[in-house]
């Protein structure tokens, strides 16, 4: 059980650890909040708030971030008493919610908005969504702690929508397979792989499935002959039809608790022979949980 | 009562402080309750010590303090109290010894409790007459260098409790310690009640929660879970916590090609919410001084399977009722335990529900009681220094049968006095 490890050590003895000391003053604690949620998708936010507890003037103010505070970026919620020195707000699964990272505050006229920061948040319920392959879009909102313990909530908004499933890593290629919201494969589906530094360059799978589920496989070849050398992402797509003009959706991982599934959802990396070298390729998931593909000299991003 | 914590850090995160809050927190409700800390760098406590107990520091460490003692020649200087074989001696100095002894040397209190073998050491030395002096072990002796444990066996008889966290490490004490008169008993962590339901043992994960690293060997649980995960392919393994072995566990996840089934979570703060989305807990370490993380699943209504290690978890794990223990570095074992559970919901919910009634003993509040229960016992017998008439005639009896023992405790007492008024 470490307790301290941070504290400086007497000088002339090396350190173990670097740490920063905490600068004052430090600000008063501010509000946490718990957060529940059902397995529609709806939250429930709890703001802890004894001296506050009887306030009907407060609400619960997201903003989303890199947004310019205009409307479409705030969304404001009611927060209402709830017994037990709690202030409660509902965001239910039906309120449209644009896709990105939006802060939480607690807000009161005439007074700044105050950051909350993040208590307990049971998302047991929405560890593994199945929601209707039929029905509307995929809204999904995964409330999580911002490395300084701050709640934030990440949103995602998608019609249609391609869910990743499990992948399959094999020797010079990998398997993707996963299920369609508000879109069937059809005749002539693809996968489409799409160069990032230059979308023009496209690979394409055929996808085989049953209209809602679909798998393809794609070859770590087809990306070597354009590699310059460097990190290159290939982003996947799925065009349900061979149609032209057929809308393409991007393949992404969301419907789970995991707010960032980069570094918790991670594949191996497998060897490519490439016109400029040996290098390393295998997927990976982006910073927005869609899924990619990546050709690099190391197996894993610097 | 007046009871007085003395702890390395309290602003910091660990397990020991988290404890000792819950402790103190407790005991505040009926006690006068309060906390040194010998250092302090930051603010405010990490861990909620409740309104009633009063937390203050010997040492400031905040830069930007005008108390800044970090800088101070004094403490440029190695520490002559605190032993110089404990793990944190680098951190303690000439002026946390003279901190420290002035703050024992007119401590108000009726109990005097230390948090960690150095400490000990300090509380045992140079507390002023009166108050009945307890140190706690929140490792194990075992885990200790042979110098550090000859350093305590030469300070601790002068202690009137040690404390440990399991009858086993209490065991190991009274066996390899000779500590004439000290009363020596296991008072287990404590872990507060969550603050979420507890799992209702559907979902389809097992969670696995501490430090990567080695000891806690989360390979072996990897290993055995390629096994569940052939017949039982819809199970998951959640693993929260960073480390060291970080990249040696995926390694071995994806050469056993188990990425979609064994996540690397990173760490969880708070770790209740991520319990209850599982159904069975595992604990696969060689080494556990107590298993505060068995504790906390099962308060989450987790049946925890856990290999049979000193020292915890078979302190804690009700064999087959709560829950499963294996024997240790048997990965095969571990899989027929979680492949048992993962296979009989009925006996999985069972077991869950076992847990959360049973772990209930861990509760704060039991644990103050216990607590409780033997410093009054103390107080009433009369700490170190107020033993007087009252008690000669039991110190005679006693140091009749224990003969020569109680005489070297009493020399090595009267020795240690004359050399600090020396």
């Amino acid at each position: 059980m470490t307790t301290s490890a941070d504290l400086p050590l007497r000088p002339g003895i090396p350190r173990p650890a670097s740490g920063a000391a905490a600068t004052r003053p430090e600000p008063p604690a501010a509000p946490r909040a718990d957060c529940i949620a059902d397995s529609a998708g709806g939250l429930t936010f709890d703001v802890e708030a004894p001296e506050r507890a009887d306030s009907w003037d407060t609400a619960l103010l997201f903003r989303r971030r890199g947004g310019r505070g205009g409307p479409a970026d705030e969304l404001r919620l009611p927060l209402v008493p709830s017994g037990e020195s709690r202030l409660r707000a509902v965001l239910p699964s039906t309120v449209r919610l644009p896709e990105g990272r939006w802060d939480a505050f607690e807000t009161a006229p005439g007074a700044e908005p105050v950051r909350l920061t993040s208590g307990v948040n049971d998302l047991r319920t929405i560890t593994d969504r199945h929601p209707d392959p039929g029905s509307g879009p995929v809204a999904v909102r995964i409330p999580y702690a911002t490395k300084h313990g701050n709640l934030s909530l990440r949103s995602w908004l998608r019609a249609p929508h391609a869910e990743a499933g499990d992948l399959l890593v094999r020797d010079g290629e990998v398997v993707v397979e996963g299920r369609l919201h508000g879109v069937r494969a059809g005749r002539g589906a693809v996968i489409e792989a799409r160069r990032r530094l230059d979308p023009s360059h496209i690979r394409t799978a055929p996808v085989t499935g049953d209209g809602s589920h679909f798998s393809a496989t794609l070859v770590y070849a087809w990306f070597a002959d354009v590699w310059e050398g460097a990190e290159e992402p290939w982003d996947l797509w799925l065009r349900p039809t061979g149609e032209d003009g057929a809308v393409a959706v991007r393949i992404a991982r969301i419907l789970d608790d995991v707010a960032d599934k980069k570094a918790v959802y991670s594949y191996p990396a497998r060897p490519l022979a490439t016109p400029r070298g040996p290098a390393m390729a295998g997927p990976y998931y982006t910073v927005d949980n869609d899924l990619s593909v990546r050709i690099g000299v190391r197996a894993t991003p610097g | 009562m007046q009871i007085s914590f003395l702890i390395h850090n309290a602003y910091g995160i660990g397990g020991t402080i988290r404890t000792t809050c819950n402790l103190a927190r407790s005991l505040a409700e009926q006690h006068d309750v309060e906390i040194v800390s010998v250092f302090r760098h930051r603010e405010r406590p990490v861990f909620d010590h409740g309104p009633d107990v009063r937390v203050h520091h010997l040492v400031d460490l905040r830069k930007d303090s005008p108390e800044y003692a970090g800088d101070a020649p004094e403490h440029q200087q190695p520490a002559r109290v605190f032993p110089s074989a404990e793990g944190r001696y680098q951190q303690y100095s000439r002026l946390t010894d003279r901190r420290i002894a002035e703050h024992l040397r007119s401590v108000e209190a009726d109990v005097v409790v230390g948090t960690r073998p150095g400490l000990n050491v300090h509380i045992a030395r140079e507390t002023r007459r009166g108050p009945v002096l307890v140190g706690q072990e929140h490792l194990t002796l075992d885990s200790h260098s042979t110098a550090l444990r000859a350093q305590l066996a030469r300070v601790y008889p002068r202690l009137d409790a040690v404390t440990t966290v399991t009858e086993a490490d209490a065991a190991s004490y009274r066996r390899r310690l000779r500590l004439p008169g000290v009363h020596v008993g296991a008072v287990p962590n404590s872990v507060p009640e969550p603050r979420v339901a507890p799992a209702d043992g559907s979902g389809k994960c097992v969670v696995a929660a501490g430090r990567l690293a080695r000891v806690k060997r989360y390979d072996l649980l990897v290993r055995a879970f390629a096994t569940v995960v052939e017949s039982r392919p819809d199970w998951r393994l959640r693993i929260y916590g960073g480390g060291a072995e970080k990249e040696r566990l995926r390694s071995l996840i994806d050469r056993l090609g188990l990425y979609n089934h064994v996540l690397l979570m990173g760490p969880a703060h708070p770790l209740d919410p991520e319990w209850a989305k599982g159904s069975i807990a595992a604990v696969t370490s060689s080494l556990e001084s107590f298993g505060m993380t068995i504790v906390e699943a099962m308060r989450c209504g987790l049946p925890v399977v856990a290999t049979d290690c000193p020292h915890g978890p078979g302190e804690i794990i009700d064999n087959g009722v709560d829950g499963r223990l294996v024997p240790p570095g048997d990965a095969d074992a571990v899989a027929t335990a979680l492949l048992e559970l993962i296979n009989d919901d009925a006996l999985r919910e069972r077991m869950g529900r076992a847990a959360a009634r049973g772990s209930a003993r861990f509760d704060p509040s039991r644990v103050a009681c216990r607590y409780e229960t033997l410093f009054e016992d103390l107080v009433s017998r009369g700490g170190r220094g107020t033993r007087g008439r009252l008690r000669s005639s039991l110190h005679r009896t006693r140091g009749a049968l224990l003969g020569g023992a109680y005489s070297a405790r009493a020399a090595a007492g009267a020795a240690l006095r004359g050399g600090r008024t020396a």
